[in-house]
């Protein structure tokens, strides 16, 4: 049991880095964490000796996360309400961000979650197609397209980003 | 050496170690002699490359103590159905990035998966609602001519006094309430509400919930709409399948009341 934990615990800074890639606001990830570690130990059982701890840890935080963005999705109007002050804009996570970090991250959240999920699971996680098809749900076919369409999102949006950068450097 | 023909995928395959080793030295060769292709390639490099950057911090900040509590500390309650948040967030960003990019709406694919089971306050207010107002002679348990017994009993209940809103001026007369289980162990007061057409509307009033937020949701197959607002504390969802204009204007209303009554 403990060592199960332990085990668990080992990869809380991984959950981390890919739940603040899929919400950037340092808060609302480490709450999408939070609630992946309470689901899983409420789970332990379903998590069979010999199985890796990451696999089955990303799979439970990736269910969490696309139910949320699929209510999310639905609710539309709920997202177009205007919030209480000071939870529209989400904190940024790092004061010392430099500009071309939080570019990068920017445009990384205005990807769709699906694209968004499948290209940092490989490309920050690190996880194999295979691996990352699997925790994902969805045949590798899919996971290829959603990684290409992914970074061909992200790189649009970068030119956007930088374009929109150099008028406001010839503006002044 | 079989030559095959490389395409565009090729590159993600190799930018993601998936390319098989033995087609390595024919990829190369095709990715040089081809310039488009090698300057996309140096790109996604690039790319991939801030983003690790970007995110690298993560990995050396300390487990924030909420964290390590969340598996060491006492058997976890049941996770609270409404205490996450962080989808608001993302609600957020999405409403952020549509305006920060100048209009660019990231296409969201749809994806069919059940629910799971941290249903949201709005889907349990719907569900009694459809389940209730639709009841001839037992929609409610105390009847509205046992007003006073009825809001005292919810009150007692529940964990909120609530005073049952007067919605006169909108034409809804009060049935009667019932109380119903809400969250994963919490409980809540369902009113329901008349008009003299017989269109019902029904209010979802409960203690259980610690997020902020409000909204209008509908199930994805239609339905009823409901108007919600969750607060720390007390959450409420009015239900009905009025023009929405109508049941905006009677949410408002009966939830102002409705907070009127908690905080009075």
């Amino acid at each position: 049991m403990d060592d199960k934990k332990a085990a668990i615990l080992s990869e809380i800074p991984r959950l981390r880095r890919y739940a603040r890639s899929l919400l950037r606001d340092r808060d609302s990830a480490d709450d999408l964490v939070q609630d992946c570690l309470e689901r899983a130990l409420v789970r332990l059982d379903n998590w069979q000796t010999g199985e890796s701890p990451r696999r089955w840890l990303f799979t439970i935080m990736h269910h969490l996360f696309i139910d949320q963005m699929r209510k999310v999705n639905r609710r539309g109007e709920a997202a177009m309400l205007p919030l209480e002050a000071g939870e529209a804009q989400a904190a940024p996570a790092d004061q010392v961000e430099t500009i071309a970090s939080r570019e990068i991250i920017d445009a990384l959240q205005a990807i769709s979650p699906d694209r968004r999920a499948a290209l940092v699971m490989v490309a920050i996680e690190g996880f194999s197609y295979a691996e990352a098809a699997n925790i994902l749900g969805v045949p590798a076919g899919t996971l290829m397209s959603r990684i290409a369409r992914g970074r061909e999102e992200l790189r649009g949006l970068l030119d956007d980003s930088s374009r929109r950068r150099s008028i406001r450097i010839v503006e002044k | 050496m079989t030559r095959r023909d490389f395409s565009e995928r090729d590159i993600h395959m190799a930018l993601d170690g998936e390319l098989p080793g033995e087609e390595r030295m024919a990829y190369d060769a095709w990715l040089e002699a081809d310039p488009e292709m090698k300057a996309r390639s140096a790109r996604y490099i690039a790319d991939r490359a801030a983003m690790r950057a970007a995110l690298a911090g993560v990995m050396d900040e300390p487990v924030p103590a909420r964290l390590r509590q969340a598996v060491f500390g006492e058997a976890p309650v049941k996770v609270s159905a409404w205490r996450s948040r962080w989808w608001l967030s993302a609600a957020a960003a999405v409403v952020l990035a549509v305006g920060g990019f100048g209009g660019y709406v990231a296409g969201v694919d749809s994806i069919a998966r059940g629910g799971g089971d941290d249903d949201q306050l709005a889907e349990q207010a719907i569900a009694a609602h459809v389940i209730y107002a639709a009841e001839k002679r037992h929609a409610v348990e105390v009847p509205a001519s046992d007003k006073d017994h009825l809001q005292t009993w919810l009150s007692n209940r529940v964990g909120l006094k609530l005073v049952a809103p007067d919605l006169g001026a909108q034409g809804f007369q009060l049935v009667g309430g019932r109380l119903l289980p809400a969250g994963e162990q919490g409980k809540a007061a369902m009113l329901l509400y008349e008009d003299a057409k017989g269109e019902r509307i029904s209010l979802f009033v409960t203690a259980e919930s610690s997020a902020t937020s409000k909204g209008t949701y509908t199930a994805e197959g239609g339905g009823p709409e409901a108007v919600y607002w969750l607060d720390k504390g007390y959450a409420c969802a009015v239900v009905g399948s009025l023009p929405p204009e109508r049941l905006s204007d009677v949410a408002k209303t009966a939830y102002g009341q409705l907070l009127a009554g908690i905080s009075s």
